[in-house]
């Protein structure tokens, strides 16, 4: 049950602000950058302030369901919340600096080390790919569901490397796979994106599924919302957490 | 003997009609059948199956299940084939549980727990407001019929399968919990012999069983109480019924936690807790333990290990723990206790648990029967299993017929005499 979400929805939000440089031979920039053409473009994405989701989700064949809300601003913040049949909400977010989780089954804790830095490289809506990677890699070619891709290894400067397929025809990202790493250990993860629809000229996935251990969890998205007026306090720190927060302040 | 097949959440099995089936109904069995293989082939944790040789266990049962004419001689195939395994957490659960009309009709209670003690089946409490309360009965009367028929024959051929299984208090107690439980509203006819050793006759109505209903994806819906109390001496205790339900359970676990936290010492009961969501065992850990990065245990996937980590929570209760387990104690509650022992940080009083310890994932089958498996093996922070071994309590009280007619518990006397003199320390 304790799966990274943060992985889960960062998927949803995957895009980028570059802007395409025309290459004759593919290259990791030039695939990263088609995607964000093909997606929007550089324009719309920056038009974007912020962004809500809401979604469904079914662990397959488990006869689990719950729903999920995610709220992304600007430059760092974040805030989701997952309910689940039977479990009851998991939160998780960031004020910018603290990245946190909160859970019917645990509580709240504090995010550290690989944890925090992957909430926070996620927590923007949209969040450029040259901010979060700063080494991005082309290790060749593969086939994802009958369909030629590009394989790519993305580095970020805190954590593990992540792969990422794009399809080489139409330039969107069609798996991903990654190491999500929690205080229970390290989950091999994959992602698989699909349902791409338009949203404010945007070109968004509308639907997930995550394959990991056992379980394969499918996301539906239900509508996504740029530049909402949200609460002014949507993204501050839960008074549980931020008693964590000022308690590891103390000597 | 090999380890019997073992349903840790459930106190009930329904039986399956004996009508012959359709050709769809035979296709989905099949399905279904080679559905469990493939998953066990694929998902055990240990990919040789303990040396198993898996293929040559569908060599020979699934000609034999083509050719059962019913259900029920489907379902028992099924479990000949899990029980080739030798574990817990492997189970195929009759898909009447999922199809009821009137959802927990078929749970009714009369309010009696029992246990087996000294090859007797024995009252160990009555609920307040139960019908085995307004009728009287009381902790410590023997029960020697129900239903008219009489219960020693079936316990004696139990505790002989089982008397060298970890699992047989549980299965033992299961022999007489699931015969006094039945459809809501019928009649319970049981046979005691009172605390003045005289044979008391009495019907009692089953009725809708405490606490709220409570399901988790195909995991049988079942009711979860919690209850917190402060016993003489300022030392407060905590029972609840399974880990179940956590959006409540967790809360009223905290609430009670909290109020208690000017107590000499607490007391949690698992007695007769089979387990649940594995995950509250670590969240509720947490309210006991300062320091991060602790852990309870590790369970074993095939892909990879994952840490039962416990997550300190605020404010947190430093002073004497006692955790109170027995033959019932199964599963989550054995991963709660075992680790905490393990931890030094609580100490634990009754009778070894139930050894059965394995995380696992319920699904349905195509022919909507239920199939739970176990996908890890789960190794206790002191670095065994707990599977086929359970908990070890660190003081062994037993419960008795004479200290229950007097009303007492002897268990919860000796975690009680503890805390008072760590006190005095």
């Amino acid at each position: 049950m304790k799966r990274s979400k943060t992985a889960l929805v960062a998927v949803l939000w995957m895009a980028g602000a570059a802007a395409a440089a025309p290459q004759e031979t593919a290259t990791a920039e030039s695939i990263l950058d088609k995607y964000v053409e093909v997606t929007g473009g550089k324009a719309a994405y920056a038009k974007v302030r912020n962004a809500v989701l809401a979604g469904r989700m079914e662990f397959v064949g488990k006869g689990i369901k719950g729903s999920l809300t995610s709220y992304k601003a600007g430059p760092r913040k974040s805030y989701e919340v997952v309910e689940i049949e039977g479990v009851g909400k998991i939160e998780q977010g960031t004020d910018g600096q603290v990245a946190w989780e909160k859970s019917a089954l645990q509580g709240p804790r504090i995010k550290d080390g690989e944890e925090r830095a992957l909430v926070l490289r996620a927590a923007a809506p949209y969040p450029e790919w040259r901010q979060q990677f700063p080494k991005v890699e082309l290790a060749g070619e593969d086939t994802v569901d009958g369909r030629a891709c590009h394989k790519l290894v993305l580095t970020p400067a805190e954590g593990k490397p992540e792969t990422r397929w794009f399809d080489k025809k139409t330039g969107l990202l069609v798996k991903s796979a990654q190491i999500i790493k929690n205080p229970m250990g390290e989950i091999p993860a994959e992602f698989v994106p699909g349902d791409y629809k338009p949203v404010d000229g945007l070109l968004l996935p509308h639907r997930v599924t995550q394959k990991a251990i056992n379980m394969e969890i499918l996301v539906v998205v239900e509508s996504v919302k740029h530049n909402v007026d949200l609460p002014a306090d949507r993204f501050d720190l839960p008074a549980d957490v931020r008693a964590l927060a000022e308690k590891r302040k103390k000597p | 003997m090999t380890r019997r097949q073992f349903l840790p959440l459930l106190c009930f099995c329904v039986a399956a009609p004996a009508q012959e089936m359709t050709p769809e109904q035979r296709r989905l069995n099949l399905e279904s059948f080679d559905k469990v293989w493939t998953t066990v082939r694929d998902q055990h944790w240990d990919p040789t199956l303990g040396g198993v040789d898996w293929p040559a266990v569908r060599d020979e049962l699934r000609p034999k299940f083509e050719k059962a004419e019913t259900l029920a001689e489907c379902r028992a195939i099924l479990r000949q084939m899990l029980d080739r395994l030798g574990q817990t957490h492997f189970s195929i659960v009759a898909g009447d549980v999922y199809q009821e009309i009137d959802p927990g009709s078929g749970d009714g209670s009369t309010g009696l727990d029992a246990r087996v003690l000294d090859g007797k089946g024995v009252v160990t409490s009555v609920e307040e407001g139960s019908s085995g309360r307004a009728a009287g009965v009381r902790p410590g009367w023997q029960i020697l019929k129900i239903g008219g028929r009489d219960l020693a024959p079936a316990l004696e051929r139990i505790a002989e399968a089982y008397k060298t299984s970890t699992m047989r208090e549980l299965v033992l107690t299961r022999a007489v919990t699931s015969r006094l439980a039945g459809k809501i509203g019928s009649q319970a006819k049981v046979e005691f012999l009172d605390g003045g050793g005289k044979t008391v006759e009495l019907e009692m109505e089953r009725r809708r069983p405490r606490g709220v209903r409570a399901s988790f994806g195909y995991l049988p819906a079942r009711h979860v109480w919690l209850e917190s109390r402060k016993l003489d001496g300022n030392i407060g205790l905590i029972a609840f019924n399974i880990f179940l339900d956590p959006a409540n359970v967790m809360r009223g676990f905290e609430d009670a936690v909290k109020s208690f936290v000017g107590c000499d010492g607490i007391l949690i009961d698992l007695r007769g807790n089979p387990g649940g969501l594995g995950a509250m065992s670590m969240g509720m850990a947490g309210w006991f333990i300062e320091d991060a990065d602790r852990r309870l245990g590790t369970m074993y996937t095939r892909q990879t290990p994952l840490r039962f980590v416990v997550n300190p929570r605020l404010p947190w209760y430093g002073g004497p723990l006692a955790v109170l387990v027995d033959g019932d104690s199964a599963s989550t509650s054995e991963i709660f206790a075992g680790g905490l022992k393990d931890l030094g940080r609580a100490r634990i009083f009754g009778t070894r648990t139930a050894g059965a310890a394995l995380p696992s994932v319920f699904e349905r089958l195509p022919n909507g029967d239920g199939f739970q498996y176990a996908i890890a093996n789960y190794i206790s922070e002191g670095g065994k299993p707990l599977e086929g071994a359970g908990v070890i309590p660190d003081v062994e009280v037993r419960l008795s017929r004479e200290a229950l007619l007097e009303g007492r518990d002897p268990v919860i006397e000796a975690a009680v005499s503890w805390v008072r003199a760590q006190k005095k320390l």
